[in-house]
């Protein structure tokens, strides 16, 4: 029974870094004013090249650094084409999540010519304590998300940032740089996103597959919708989407352990729990909701 | 917009994404000009399967689109051709009349879109984020009917079949979507209600000048979305797949490929029919370029996505177009 | 020394329009100086380059006998001038004290949160005036949210303010405690520069003050030597350009009727304060009044496009306060509003335009006929001298005269029998001017019934039977054209009730 439950604490914990890492780091990029909804795409790519730079140096730290790396360049990418260049966030988001895709599979058989998975790598550290284990970058995230937090909301750069995604033309009368901020806070969030892209390998599953995100892109935006834009309850949301994560995982496992039934079917049904929950929140909190108020709409300045 | 603007944006951007194509290509050590020949001899070779494959994606075009050009922002066009595949395979199954199971898709799907709609006009809810959760919701319940409840006891990961006397013929889904595209350009440019949605989409302000509600325009759009995906999904399940597979691979993505292929199409009805096909032939293309040359057929992916991208900037080509005008003077 | 000179300031924009002709201003330090005129004056332009939002074409600006070149707000600031917009840069859903401390951050980025806070609380209590701190600031009435604004401009040690139409959003009682406060600056050495349309103000708050008039200085007094009678006259005093011949009006019998309308603005304040009106069939009647004083609220409110609050409106008989705009159209009412991009739809050509308010006409279940509609766009085309390259063109490659053209003749061939228009011939040169000037002559003659609303007084006179003067979202006076003299007009419109 207790091995039971350390067992799931432990792939919550496991489950929630990428979905607590890319949650923050959007909500900051929505928090200026920029939507970014490429998260499933960063994951991806910065999951394959952490692999891939795993693979060929050894080295799984120099895999997160990198896999950071290449979440900040889409960053850059999507900052470049939403604030600059004033393109519609949501199409640029569709197209990106696309376009990493296929480049990730490209590359994944150029490379290894397998379809589907890539070899194992090293792995970063694993925190165990008997059944019960965790990931360093559990922590990190957690305390990403604390900091982030209080810099939004305690300094006065946070105070800048929010400003530009309330209201753009009274934040740049006084003085702020909106374009310049907006597109840090759009490379920072993809800077987050990547380094829990990169976990998603060298952190937890150890290999690169095609299904390595499955989705989890997409809990992240609901993650950002349920927190209702604050960095804290960023953190409870992974806890929560990662549970059930895990629990979807776990159940039937252990079900087909005791009965000899295999549920996979049924196993469906728990992963639409997240949705399910965000959808349910928003829908009956919207009153409440503190979205940013200039939230997806390109600046221009007179 | 001009016919020369949009001929330019469009062409701009296909020639981005085939460049950037076969930059990645040649990186990743496989000859551009060696996949892009087979990619475009294979793809667009065979007529029949070309036009028949086409035809979900014109409908999934169509879905973007109509909100599109009612000023809306329809992503939920997965889950709304899901259904519309779902319940369009259930009623074949159950009633083998494949015109019951073609009208039972398109009112699901459309059910599906007007949901969102109606959350949208009546608690101020946007729109995407609904969309992106219906989506994986109905993704992973349609995962589970399929391989819990509906599945077909001979070959254990496909959904129940579609019985031989509701199969509908290739050709003739093509048909079919082709009408409906032209029966939707009609509405669209023919009547008042298609007039009062482009306005709407245009310029709010106008239409509320005008005393055309702009409630209505949103969930007329959406209904209308929502039935083009459902009928593209059951066209798909009775004249192509013929059943569902477990992980839904047969109808994942064609929604979101409805992105690109509206944008394409500059959210026009006729254009979508040429971007359909288009795409379409990427996609089979892609499955060959893999036979062919090792080349896995998500280099399609990667094309799209850059088109995609590209055509997410229109600002960026006013502003290159006003740069050379002022350079040639 | 004088706090501000500025000298022979001329401003053409790209456009070339002409909106400062060579014009002289002199504040001293620690007066209240009002800036008066009409729509168009050159009021704000003026301002505008004070503050360093725009560049003069030509001229020189002394700032306490130092001349300056500002390129941006920034500088202007840094030389402590500072503005309070109409419209104010707040950031609606921060609290009081995040925009002061905002605000404060560009000034001196090591600033903390509490300094601003004590610096606020100590300014207040110098100046005796309160702003909440902890409260969004949207959440505020709009005359406390104007506060913030001032005070955070004293908190940048501002020495000039510069105040543009600052009653324009307040209550009287809320107007009240601007003035004391205003006083207080002026006691503590402060400059304000205060621009407004409203004589009573002129005469209640400022020292001395400079009438405007389309770009050009046309009187400085001291305010205690003037009356509002003299300020009136310089304000609006013209030459009439043009001499319509008019018929004498018949009127008929009564076709729109108003009966105390209450209409909320943008703002859910009140914008029509019980406006009563009629109209008769065979009269035009010429709403006067200096722009944002209720006159597109009004406008929006007949056309069935803005809620009435309270009142009741009633078109040919028939009670159509509920009814929503295309219903009005279709019973005879037609309306143009004051923007083109409004009326019009840019992107889409010159026969998707006339169908806009046309549907009924061209439709035939559901079905649009787009022959019939080419013909009717064919017909207005030609009847006002339109000139297109074609049908097709879409309106936005129109010249700004052109689209106007297409936006009145659109609603004329309607026939309609009720005519609201504002603002008919903005952007018109002078022969286009007349031709409109002239249709809506000849509508009045076939008896139609006409609701004319412009900020400019010559349409006005030309061509109204009976005028009722604006403001404030009352209607100060209603009476045949021949009882207002230009004087009184002005002295109307600037919030001064006359009796005739």
């Amino acid at each position: 029974m207790i091995g039971d439950i350390l067992n799931i604490l432990s792939n919550t914990l496991f489950s929630m870094v990428p979905l607590t890492l890319a949650a923050v780091g959007e909500i900051i990029t929505e928090k200026a004013g920029v939507v970014n909804i490429g998260l499933e795409g960063i994951f991806m790519l910065s999951a394959f090249t952490s692999t891939v730079v795993t693979f060929y140096t050894g080295n799984p730290y120099l895999g997160l650094l990198l896999g950071l790396l290449v979440g900040a360049l889409a960053g850059v990418l999507h900052g470049v084409i939403s604030v600059y260049l004033k393109g519609d966030q949501i199409i640029a988001g569709v197209g990106f999540n696309s376009f990493a895709y296929g480049i990730s599979l490209l590359s994944l058989v150029a490379l290894w010519h397998g379809h589907g998975s890539s070899p194992r790598v090293n792995k970063i550290v694993t925190l165990s304590f008997g059944d019960f284990s965790f990931s360093p970058l559990a922590v990190v995230a957690i305390l990403v998300g604390i900091l982030a937090w209080w810099w939004l909301e305690k300094t006065p750069s946070g105070l800048k940032l929010r400003a530009c995604g309330e209201d753009p033309k009274a934040a740049e009368a006084m003085g702020v740089n909106v374009y310049r901020t907006r597109f840090y806070a759009t490379v920072i969030g993809g800077a987050l996103t990547g380094l829990g892209g990169a976990y998603l390998v060298v952190g937890w599953i150890g290999q690169f597959t095609k299904f390595i995100s499955a989705g989890r892109g997409f809990i992240a935006l609901a993650n950002v919708a349920f927190s209702n834009w604050n960095p804290l309850m960023a953190i409870v949301g992974g806890l929560i989407f990662g549970f059930f994560d895990a629990l979807s995982i776990y159940i039937p496992i252990k079900i087909q352990g005791m009965t000899g039934r295999v549920i996979t079917a049924e196993s469906n049904l728990f992963r639409t729990i997240p949705y399910v929950a965000t959808l349910v929140i928003v829908a009956i909190i919207m009153k409440k909701v503190k979205t940013p108020r200039a939230l997806g709409k390109p600046y221009i300045k007179e | 917009m001009s016919r020369h603007e949009v001929i330019i944006e469009v062409s701009i951007s296909l020639l981005i994404a085939f460049a950037t194509g076969a930059l990645v290509l040649a990186i990743l050590g496989f000859n551009p000009g060696e996949v892009y020949s087979v990619l475009f001899k294979y793809g667009y070779s065979n007529l029949n399967y070309l036009l028949s494959k086409s035809a979900p994606y014109i409908m999934a075009g169509l879905a973007f689109s109509i909100p599109a050009i009612a000023g809306v922002f329809n992503i939920g066009g997965e889950s709304q051709l899901y259904v519309g595949a779902f319940l369009g395979l259930l009623t074949a199954y159950y009633t083998g009349n494949p015109i019951l199971a073609l009208i039972v898709g398109a009112l699901a799907g459309g059910a599906l879109a007007l949901f969102i709609a109606l959350l949208r006009v009546y608690r101020g809810i946007n729109e995407v984020i609904t969309a992106i959760m219906v989506n994986w919701i109905f993704y992973y319940l349609l995962a589970y009917l399929i391989a819990g409840k509906f599945y077909n006891p001979q070959y254990s990961h496909e959904s129940v079949p579609v019985p031989p006397s509701a199969r509908v013929p290739s050709l003739a889904i093509f048909v079919i979507a082709v009408a409906v595209a032209l029966a939707y350009y009609y509405l669209l440019y023919f009547t008042d209600l298609g007039y009062k949605l482009r306005v709407s989409g245009i310029s709010p302000a106008s239409a509320r000048y005008a005393g055309f509600e702009p409630a209505k325009s949103v969930l007329t759009s959406m209904l209308l979305a929502g039935i083009a995906a459902g009928l593209g999904g059951a066209l798909l399940v009775l004249g192509i797949t013929y059943s569902i597979d477990d992980t839904l691979t047969a109808i994942y993505g064609i929604g979101f490929m409805g992105i690109g292929i509206g944008l394409l199409g500059r959210n026009h009805p006729i254009g979508i029919i040429f971007s359909s096909i288009f795409m379409s032939g990427l996609v089979i293309g892609g499955q060959w370029v893999e036979l062919k040359t090792g080349a896995p057929p998500e280099l399609a992916d990667t094309l799209i996505g850059v088109i995609v991208i590209a055509l997410a900037v229109p600002y960026a080509y006013s502003m290159l177009v006003r740069k050379i005008r002022r350079e040639a003077k | 020394m004088h706090a501000v000179e500025m000298r022979d300031i001329v401003k053409v924009y790209p456009d070339g329009v002409v909106a400062l002709k060579g014009v002289n201003l002199t504040v001293e330090q620690g007066e209240i100086h009002g800036l008066l005129g009409e729509n168009g004056a050159g009021k704000s332009t003026l301002m505008r380059i004070l503050y360093g939002e725009i560049k003069p074409t030509r001229g020189t600006i002394k700032i306490f006998g130092e001349e300056v070149n500002f390129t941006g707000p920034w500088d202007a600031i840094k030389k402590g001038i500072a503005m309070v917009y109409q419209h104010f840069t707040l950031v609606p859903t921060f609290t009081v004290l995040e925009n002061l401390y905002l605000a404060m951050l560009s000034l001196n980025p090591k600033v903390t949160i509490d300094e601003v806070e004590k610096m606020a609380k100590e300014k207040m209590k110098e100046l005796n005036f309160e702003v909440p701190l902890d409260e969004v600031v949207e959440e505020l009435p709009v005359g406390v949210q104007q506060r913030v604004e001032i005070l955070k401009a004293l908190l940048s040690n501002a020495k000039i303010l510069i105040l543009d139409e600052p009653t324009s959003v307040l209550t009287p009682i809320e107007t009240e405690d601007l003035f004391r406060t205003l006083r207080k600056l002026k006691e503590s050495g402060i400059t304000v520069i205060f621009i407004t349309h409203k004589l009573r103000e002129v005469k209640e708050i400022t020292d001395r003050v400079t009438v405007l008039r389309r770009g050009e200085v046309v009187g400085v007094a001291e305010t205690s030597k003037v009356s509002e009678r003299d300020l009136a006259r310089m304000m609006v005093q013209r030459d009439v350009v043009m001499e319509i011949t008019k018929k004498p009006p018949t009127p008929g019998e009564v076709l729109l009727k108003v009966e105390d309308l209450w209409v909320k603005d943008d703002r859910g304040l009140d914008a029509e304060k019980g406006v009563s009106l009629e109209v008769r069939a065979g009269e035009i009647v010429g709403i006067a009044g200096v722009q944002g004083n209720g006159q597109r609220e009004l406008a929006e409110a007949l056309a069935g496009i803005r809620v009435a609050e309270k009142g009741k409106i009633t078109l040919l008989g028939e009670d159509i306060t509920n009814l929503p705009a295309d219903e009005r159209y279709k019973l005879g009412l037609a309306y143009v509003p004051d923007s083109r991009k409004v009326g019009l739809v840019y992107d889409m050509n010159i026969v998707e335009n006339v169908v806009l308010t046309n549907l009924d006409r061209v439709t035939s279940t559901r079905r649009i006929l787009w022959r019939k509609a080419s013909e009717l766009a064919g017909r207005i085309v030609k009847e006002f001298e339109v000139l297109v390259p074609s049908l097709n063109t879409p309106v936005k490659h129109l010249s700004g005269g052109n689209q106007q053209k297409i936006m009145v003749g659109r609603e004329i061939i309607r026939e309609p029998k009720v005519f609201i228009v504002s603002e008919p011939t903005q952007g018109l040169d002078v022969g286009a001017t007349e031709f409109i000037r002239k249709t809506i002559l000849k509508l009045r003659d076939e008896g139609k019934a006409i609701l004319l609303i412009s900020t400019d007084l010559d349409e006005i006179l030309q061509l109204s039977d009976k005028i009722a003067v604006i403001y404030e979202g009352r209607i100060m006076a209603f009476d045949k054209s021949e009882e207002f003299t230009l004087e009184k007009l002005g002295l109307l419109m600037g919030g001064v009730n006359v009796k005739a």
